[in-house]
């Protein structure tokens, strides 16, 4: 079933000089329910544009996007943000911040229920002895912890990562991975991760979107990662097909994301039939001149 | 699950000592700190060193400026006396302190009650009768003192008075042999020609200025002298000002013991008691006689009664009550201006136009002087209110629990919005920049979580702009503080400002140094108001960045 889905989503700026410019052009991606999509690409190539236009906080300039059957309009709780940064209001504690979205959300709920439904979130990112404490008095790790729990709080229908671990240390971000699935197995929730990271893309996600270099940025390859869930990562770890992955993103980042062509799609398992990334990277060359 | 995040745990004794520090911290007080930190025994070689620098520098700047101005101040003199010593200053302050307190005291023995009033009048009796022997004392020492100093003083005299005798007799003698040489020189002149008349006449011209030299002259050793006669041994000035202080107090308890007696309200509500019962008596067992005029007699001695049982002690401003007065003004004006500019400094923070329409007047009025603002708000105050006592405001301000011992008047309320008008941009300009300068982050998720405006303002915009509003609000209260005793002065507001000009009226050297001490107090409960918006400002500031001291 279609939960989400972006057909020819366009994002361009006007120049008063010029043309417009176009930031992203023709993104198309069905997501189905409870699907882990992850956005990968070079820095500046509109990943996190089209995050934010998905997050009603970007205006759309083309196309669509429909979430659980609704074309959406502006922002909303139904799709919950993780932003880069915690984004924490600083005068309010853990729980006041996580309740600001609650007491919005939950407008017929009981305040005993909102405190239950705060309290759940918070210990489900493993916060339940720090509900008290401010931001100033947390470390950039717990701050995004917090930053989670306001997100899954909201019950979304979609929940979007905007490089929510790109300001942490690799010891932080793997805590925090493993935190997330942790959540996404219990929930089921839809999520959009756009990452920079390709070994975390790979550990979490259910498919990766390429993104070719913009301007005019658009869909290069999508690559099925089909890990079983739950997920562990030292199993992960030990899997040819995890560094199959792996290197296909990287040969994607360093050697195809600049090429216009037609999106590819791919499925990992069918990667292990290849015999080596070479193989798959000069057919895609010879495609590509051809 | 996933595994939940611990906290290292402190002993009692260091949560003890950061809690301490962290007080000192938000009250501003930092120079407290390595103090506190060396009773820790913290690192003790650097807490000296900051101690030296931020307790021990500032004792000993403040120190070089009091012997400074110890020596400085009495080479100047002026209308009112010598500029004051700080030692004098001191003794102004507390001359300032025991007006207040005596006052309070007859004010006090007005209202005093049959049992506590005797006793109490008892004890200044008694301390009148011990005054005459510490008067006598005091006499006797003054001339004993003055017996021993005779021989000191006329040794200091002498010269002055010596050399101006001396050049007086010469002077007299040169004149008398001046004059006669030129009268002798006059009886040639008849059988002399015009030539030689002529010479005469420039003789004369030359014995006037000569004469008028000499006067000059005399005229400055003159002066030597008398400064030098009215010089007063400072163990003479002592004994003097202890005859004075004994004088005042004779003055004060025999006041203060007719309050206690035949002046005080008991007293006075028994007589016209009496009073009324004898009239009343009158009235009503006169068998023939002026009813009418009996009459009017009873109700007027009933009238007499009413006001004497609710009558009390006309007490005299004093400079505690005027300061009381002043802060009172100055909380009014604040208030008022916080009322108006945050609302306002919001509302140019939200919308860019509004801010543009608010632009204009910003910049128009807020560098205008408080003198400008004061008699325009004067007359337009006056104007609301014809007769101030039976408007509605002033009357309503009179049933409100401090306010009303503190008579608050058109002028009272003139100066406050003056304060109000000139402290108010602060806040406002500071509120907008808050308001403004909300991260475009939190926004965000304002909107993801789609929060209402209300929710918005309360939760988002208003704790972001919170520090900036009380950085404004400082600086308005200190604004506030320094235009209130300007405008005191001008609107002759009962008040510090009131107090001061009194005193530059008064002219007489005592009260010079008592300016000098509103100059200290002024000072002082300016850098106290200014310490409470620290802490207020401190503890608004969710992050911890320092403030200004």
């Amino acid at each position: 079933m279609r939960h989400v889905e972006i057909f020819n989503l366009v994002k361009s700026y006007p120049n008063p000089f010029g043309a417009a410019f176009d930031a992203v052009v023709d993104f198309n991606l069905n997501i189905e329910e409870g699907e882990f999509v992850g956005l990968i690409g070079h820095s500046g190539c509109g990943k996190s544009t089209v995050l934010t236009m998905l997050a009603g906080l970007n205006e759309i300039s083309d196309g669509g996007i429909v979430v659980a059957g609704r074309e959406i309009d502006g922002a909303g709780p139904d799709r919950a943000v993780v932003f880069q940064s915690p984004c924490l209001m600083p005068w309010m504690s853990a729980f006041g911040n996580v309740m600001l979205g609650v007491a919005n959300v939950y407008p017929h709920a009981t305040k005993a229920q909102r405190k239950q439904i705060v309290e759940y979130a918070l210990s489900s990112v493993g916060l339940q002895d720090a509900m008290d404490k401010y931001p100033r008095e947390m470390s950039g790790g717990m701050q995004q912890r917090v930053g989670i729990a306001r997100a899954i709080a909201l019950k979304p229908k979609v929940l979007l990562l905007d490089e929510p671990f790109g300001r942490l240390d690799s010891l932080t971000r793997m805590e925090l991975q493993d935190v997330i699935l942790e959540i996404l197995n219990r929930e089921k929730i839809t999520t959009v991760l756009v990452s920079h990271d390709v070994d975390e893309v790979v550990f979490l996600c259910d498919r990766v979107v390429m993104m070719t270099n913009g301007p005019a940025a658009t869909i290069g390859e999508i690559l099925a990662i089909d890990f079983p869930k739950p997920r562990d990562r030292a199993d992960m770890m030990k899997d040819p097909l995890y560094f199959q992955c792996l290197d296909h993103l990287v040969s994607f980042l360093t050697e195809r994301a600049h090429l216009r062509t037609e999106p590819r799609i791919h499925d990992s398992t069918s990667l292990l039939t290849f015999t080596g990334k070479k193989v798959e990277t000069t057919s895609h060359q010879n495609h590509a001149v051809a | 699950m996933v595994p939940q995040i611990q906290f290292p745990t402190l002993t009692a004794d260091l949560i003890m000592k950061y809690k301490i520090l962290k007080a000192i911290d938000i009250s501003g007080l930092n120079f407290l700190s390595p103090v506190v930190r060396l009773i820790a025994q913290e690192d003790p070689r650097k807490q000296l060193h900051e101690i030296g620098r931020f307790i021990i520098v500032p004792i000993v700047a403040f120190a070089a400026f009091l012997f400074l101005w110890s020596a400085l101040a009495p080479k100047h003199r002026t209308k009112a006396g010598e500029v004051p010593t700080p030692g004098v200053v001191w003794d102004a302050s507390k001359g300032v302190w025991l007006f207040h307190k005596r006052e309070t005291a007859k004010a006090d023995a007005y209202l005093m009650n049959s049992a506590e009033r005797r006793k109490t009048l008892q004890q200044a009796t008694t301390r009148l009768a011990r005054l005459d022997a510490l008067e006598a004392e005091a006499n006797r020492q003054i001339s004993d003192i003055k017996a021993a100093s005779k021989e000191k003083f006329d040794a200091y005299v002498a010269p002055s008075k010596t050399a101006y005798d001396a050049k007086r007799a010469e002077f007299r003698t040169a004149k008398i042999n001046r004059e006669n040489s030129l009268k002798e020189k006059a009886a040639l002149l008849a059988t002399q020609g015009t030539d030689a008349r002529i010479a005469y006449l420039a003789r004369i011209r030359e014995n006037a200025v000569t004469t008028e030299q000499e006067k000059e002259q005399l005229k400055l050793l003159k002066t030597t002298y008398t400064e030098a006669q009215t010089k007063t041994f400072p163990e003479v000035k002592k004994a003097q000002q202890a005859i004075t202080k004994l004088a005042e107090e004779r003055q004060f308890l025999s006041k203060y013991s007719e309050m206690l007696g035949a002046g005080s309200r008991e007293s006075k509500t028994t007589e016209s008691e009496s009073l009324l019962a004898e009239s009343k008596n009158k009235f009503l067992t006169a068998t023939d006689g002026d009813f009418y005029r009996l009459g009017n007699t009873v109700v007027k001695s009933e009238d007499l009664l009413a006001t004497t049982e609710t009558s009390h002690y006309a007490k005299p401003w004093t400079l505690p009550k005027q300061i009381v007065r002043s802060l009172l003004c100055v909380f009014t004006g604040f208030l008022v201006a916080s009322a108006i500019a945050i609302p306002i400094g919001i509302l140019c923070g939200l919308s860019p136009t509004f801010m543009a329409a608010m632009t204009p007047f910003i910049a128009l009025f807020k560098p205008v002087s408080p003198l400008v603002w004061l008699p325009i708000i004067m007359i337009i105050v006056g104007g609301f209110m014809p007769e101030p006592e039976n408007h509605w405001l002033v009357k309503a301000l009179d049933h409100v629990p401090i306010l009303k011992n503190y008579k608050v008047d058109p002028m009272f309320l003139s100066s406050a919005l003056t304060v109000a008008l000139c402290s108010l941009w602060a806040t406002l300009v500071n509120t907008a920049l808050g308001v403004a300068s909300i991260e475009k982050d939190h926004l965000n998720v304002a909107k993801v979580l789609r929060l209402g405006f209300t929710a918005r303002l309360f939760k988002i915009v208003i704790p972001t702009a919170l520090p900036l509003i009380f950085a404004g609000l400082r600086i308005s209260l200190a604004v506030g503080w320094m235009v209130l005793v300007a405008a005191e002065i001008l609107s002759t507001s009962q008040g510090i400002g009131k107090f001061v000009n009194d005193m530059y009226t008064n002219g007489s050297s005592e009260s010079f140094a008592q300016m000098f001490v509103v100059v200290f107090i002024v000072g002082i409960i300016g850098m106290f108001l200014d310490r409470i918006m620290i802490i207020f400002q401190r503890l608004v500031s969710f992050d911890t960045a320092g403030s200004a001291i």
